[in-house]
């Protein structure tokens, strides 16, 4: 009996080491933007809302959520706040609302221009910097839908001159728009901003799970 | 030590049960390929390339060792491939990082026969018989940190006037292509992928990708 057990013991490691199922790995949870991008910029005092559709979800492994933010233009990006609400599918009312950060903070200033942040600087539409945030401590699931909501500080010289990505193919599940307000600081129990979110949206790139 | 071991044999009947690798001999879609059939205004494809976006951001798990990419056929007597390469970029760049060989029984510029039975069994190849074609299998996965193009030289003769791929379809799934003249097969590690306009539209020739 004590054989069976050790090969089974065996069996068990080289299973977990080779197995892809055992360990997180970078996989979509949901169809990303694809093909190349545009720039648009100018953000300070914009709010970017972007829908994770639980209708879009795929069904992979992981309990957390990894957010993919694309900047193309602009030597800092200062978010004022970041934010994912989550909604019951279908409907605009908040459920729960879950902090987004980088760094640990919810309202990082991104330097666009360091190469530790961004690989290829100078930045553009051909060589946009993306930006993972911290893993969200969150399983999207299909029944809730999901909305990113990053404001960007008003004011600000740097959102100024930002540019984010803008897709050119519309092949994917996220959607998104903006309003010129901030719509981070919303609750339980409120309601969503009624943007449409007929089109692809800026600045959100892929969501994953790690 | 007993316990240890016990553990370890519930963990793995456990896991045995709950993981989520590809078994075995399983076909697989690595991105959603295209749907009904369409092929509508092909063009003349003689002298033409076909560049076709496979997009990280679009794949979907479990991951594969292999990629299968399969060609779709619905009209003409032989398309002569004159090069097939799938270029490696970075997610939404335009540089190509790599250059890959893609080849059909071990040529990049297979002469395929589509008035064969034995490549393309139901004759004579239509929209209602399209003929699918799997390139050789390529001995890695794709990766969702990189996008993919492959793209498919048409040599300047005859046949490939008449040629048709499946594709244009209502259901282009993941999958966008577009059609330029010229050889684009050639671009080197580092070079820029062609401009194009047309953007959302459904390839003509890649069908499916799949693991095997």
């Amino acid at each position: 009996m004590k054989t069976i057990f050790k090969f089974a013991t065996l069996t068990a490691m080289a299973f977990a080491v080779s197995m892809p199922g055992f360990t997180q790995q970078n996989e979509n949870r949901v169809r990303g933007i694809v093909g190349p991008v545009r720039s648009n910029t100018s953000w300070g005092g914009d709010s970017v809302v972007s829908e994770v559709p639980g209708a879009a979800l795929m069904p992979v492994l992981g309990s957390t959520t990894a957010f993919y933010l694309g900047f193309t233009a602009g030597v800092q990006a200062d978010i004022n706040n970041m934010v994912l609400y989550t909604t019951r599918r279908g409907s605009l009312k908040i459920t729960a609302v879950t902090p987004v950060t980088l760094g640990g903070s919810s309202n990082p200033s991104i330097d666009l221009a360091s190469s530790s942040v961004c690989p290829v600087v100078e930045i553009s539409a051909n060589n946009p910097c993306i930006v993972r945030l911290d893993p969200t401590p969150i399983r999207l699931v299909a029944p809730n839908d999901y909305y990113l909501v990053v404001y960007f500080t008003n004011g600000d010289s740097n959102n100024s001159s930002l540019g984010v990505t803008a897709p050119t193919f519309l092949q994917t599940s996220l959607r998104g728009s903006y309003t010129d307000a901030d719509e981070s600081q919303l609750a339980v129990g409120a309601s969503v901003p009624s943007l449409g979110f007929t089109g692809a949206p800026f600045l959100l790139m892929y969501v994953m799970i790690d | 030590m007993n316990i240890f071991y016990k553990l370890v044999v519930s963990t793995l009947m456990i896991t045995g049960f709950a993981g989520t690798a590809i078994a075995q001999g399983t076909l697989v879609n690595q991105t959603e390929g295209q749907g009904t059939i369409a092929s509508s205004s092909n063009q003349s494809w003689d002298g033409y390339s076909e560049v076709i976006l496979i997009p990280g951001a679009s794949l979907m798990g479990p991951k594969s060792a292999t990629t299968a990419l399969y060609l779709g056929f619905t009209g003409g007597a032989e398309a002569d491939i004159g090069n097939m390469v799938l270029y490696q970029t970075a997610r939404n760049a335009t540089s190509v990082l790599r250059a890959i060989k893609v080849t059909l029984g071990a040529t990049q510029s297979p002469h395929i026969d589509l008035a064969s039975s034995s490549v393309c069994p139901a004759q004579p190849v239509s929209v209602s018989n399209p003929c699918i074609v799997r390139l050789d299998t390529l001995n890695f996965g794709l990766s969702p940190s990189n996008d993919y193009y492959l793209a498919i030289y048409f040599t300047l003769d005859t046949n490939n006037e008449s040629i048709s791929g499946m594709g244009a379809s209502a259901q282009p799934g993941a999958l966008s292509g577009f059609s330029l003249y010229g050889d684009q097969t050639q671009i080197k590690d580092g070079g820029g992928l062609p401009e194009y306009e047309n953007t959302d539209q459904a390839p003509f020739f890649l069908a499916y990708v799949a693991n095997q």
